[in-house]
């Protein structure tokens, strides 16, 4: 299906990585987004709520963060496309209805725009120190998709993307953004809305009396009921069966989440986008994501410029992880080099990945700033080495 | 709307630009401030908010320190030298930034 021309804003634009995130947004068809906004992601709902009543949507300011991610996903079973934005204190507070959109298989997206953390940390300094807790957040087994933008451009078309994923796979997307891509303005080039794909709602074809809310056609993702017409389903993050309705049995449980995790995992190939280049000769691969992936293409530069075999792997998807693409590159690499704004996250599902027929060595930064090209060098002739 | 106060013949290191708009009143410039140059006005924002204003002007140093704390980006210092340039571009933009 091609996007809504009434939420795209055709041409070329000079703008931050959080209003193209919003437009993003209305491209992708979002009618609704709830929010207590937070510094670094402010702007995205700023422009949100001033641009959506123009396009027959509407925002909604929270009390709290609960409050918004929580509306947000009333939003979507009445019927429309929403996402709510915050950063790591508001993220944090979100993780019991990120569960329950996971649980409920609620199509959203929550963007968390990265800032020095623990606690209120640095609110207006970038990090990526919340890779592991949008992946792990919530309490119980389920799997999630994030999305890691590196530029404003990709913010306005990852956005989109997020929103497709959504909605193929009824799954809360994360889009894991940080503070440097939130407020860097770039070039942002929208294309016209027949140039624009997105994945509408699944919405169900049978009849009131046959339709299970919950029930699989074969590819594990169920169909939703359109609110109003008739159907009647019951939401709830109990353990449930095909019906929609508490069944807590082992059985139910055990089909139940079994399902959940294997509608996103059978389908890893499809999900995980990753930019690679130079890695046919290479001997060290450094692996990255987010903001840091620019810092190290100059690094890598840097190091082939010195006659070093370096090659890149950029994250796009950052969950599921592209455990396969690692493992493969793995048998054929020295090593790997993980730079990340945060004490080592991602590096860990690397060396996992890697399963030890390569050396990790992971290049730290505690946030606050970007990485210094030359420590990523310096880990590169170290890898280089070993 | 950006507030620049203007220092007259008083002579000062620095001094500090406050953008109304983005505050939220948590305070944190006032209570940071090393030479105790702010206070919470009694004016509002759209928002219903009371941004800061400049009580002391003169005892601006422009370290920034108000700039690094503030949580949204509504408040910066800049040191004397720094001022005039500053001035000068707010002078070409209207003072719109």
């Amino acid at each position: 299906m091609k996007a809504d021309p009434h939420g795209v804003l055709t041409g070329t634009h000079f703008i931050d990585g959080d209003h193209a995130c919003c437009e993003g947004a209305l491209a992708a068809g979002a009618r609704f987004a709830a929010g207590y906004p937070i510094t670094p992601s402010t702007e995205v709902v700023e422009r949100f709520a001033a641009r959506v009543p123009t396009v027959g949507g509407s925002f909604i300011q929270m009390e709290d963060e609960l409050a918004a991610s929580i509306a947000l996903q009333g939003g979507v079973w009445g019927g429309a496309k929403a996402f709510t934005v915050t950063s790591g204190p508001g993220f944090s507070l979100m993780m019991e209805h990120i569960g329950y959109a996971a649980m409920t298989e609620t199509p959203c997206v929550f963007v968390d725009v990265q800032r020095g953390g623990p606690s209120t940390g640095l609110p207006t300094l970038p990090a990526q120190a919340d890779m592991m807790q949008a992946r792990w957040g919530s309490h119980g087994d389920y799997e999630i998709i994030a999305l890691c933008p590196n530029s404003p451009q990709e913010c306005f078309d990852l956005t989109i993307k997020a929103f497709n994923l959504a909605e193929e796979f009824r799954v809360p997307v994360m889009f894991m953004m940080d503070e440097v891509v939130g407020h860097m303005t770039e070039k942002v080039v929208i294309p016209r809305a027949d140039e624009i794909e997105v994945v509408p709602r699944k919405h169900t074809k049978k009849s009131v009396e046959n339709y299970l809310p919950y029930g699989t056609n074969g590819d594990m993702v169920p169909e939703m009921a359109h609110a109003g017409e008739g159907y009647k389903f019951h939401v709830t993050g109990l353990t449930h069966d095909e019906r929609g309705y508490p069944n807590m049995t082992p059985q139910t449980q055990d089909k139940l989440v079994r399902r959940l995790q294997n509608k996103i995992r059978s389908a890893e190939d499809r999900i995980c986008l990753f930019e690679e280049d130079r890695l046919e000769d290479a001997d060290v691969v450094v692996v990255s994501y987010g903001i840091t992936s620019r810092v190290a293409q100059r690094a890598i530069d840097m190091g082939r410029s010195r006659g070093l075999k370096v090659g890149k792997l950029r994250l796009i998807t950052a969950w599921p992880f592209p455990e396969k693409k690692i493992a493969e590159l793995a048998g054929r690499v020295k090593a790997f080099v993980v730079p990340e704004l945060n004490l080592g996250q991602m590096v860990r599902e690397v060396e996992r990945a890697a399963a030890g027929k390569a050396k990790t060595f992971a290049v730290s930064h505690a946030g606050g700033g970007v990485h210094n090209p030359e420590e990523i060098l310096n880990a590169i002739v170290e890898a280089n080495r070993c | 709307m950006i507030v620049t106060p203007s220092l007259g013949d008083q002579v000062a290191k620095g001094r500090v630009s406050i953008v109304v708009e983005r505050c939220k009143a948590c305070g944190f410039c006032v209570e940071f401030c090393p030479t105790h140059v702010l206070a919470l006005s009694s004016a509002f924002n759209s928002k219903g908010y009371h941004p800061p204003h400049v009580v002391h002007p003169e005892k601006c140093s422009g370290c920034d320190l108000c700039g690094m704390y503030c949580p949204d980006f509504a408040i910066y210092g800049t040191k004397a030298a720094d001022a005039k340039k500053e001035a000068a571009a707010q002078k070409a933009t209207g003072g719109e930034k």
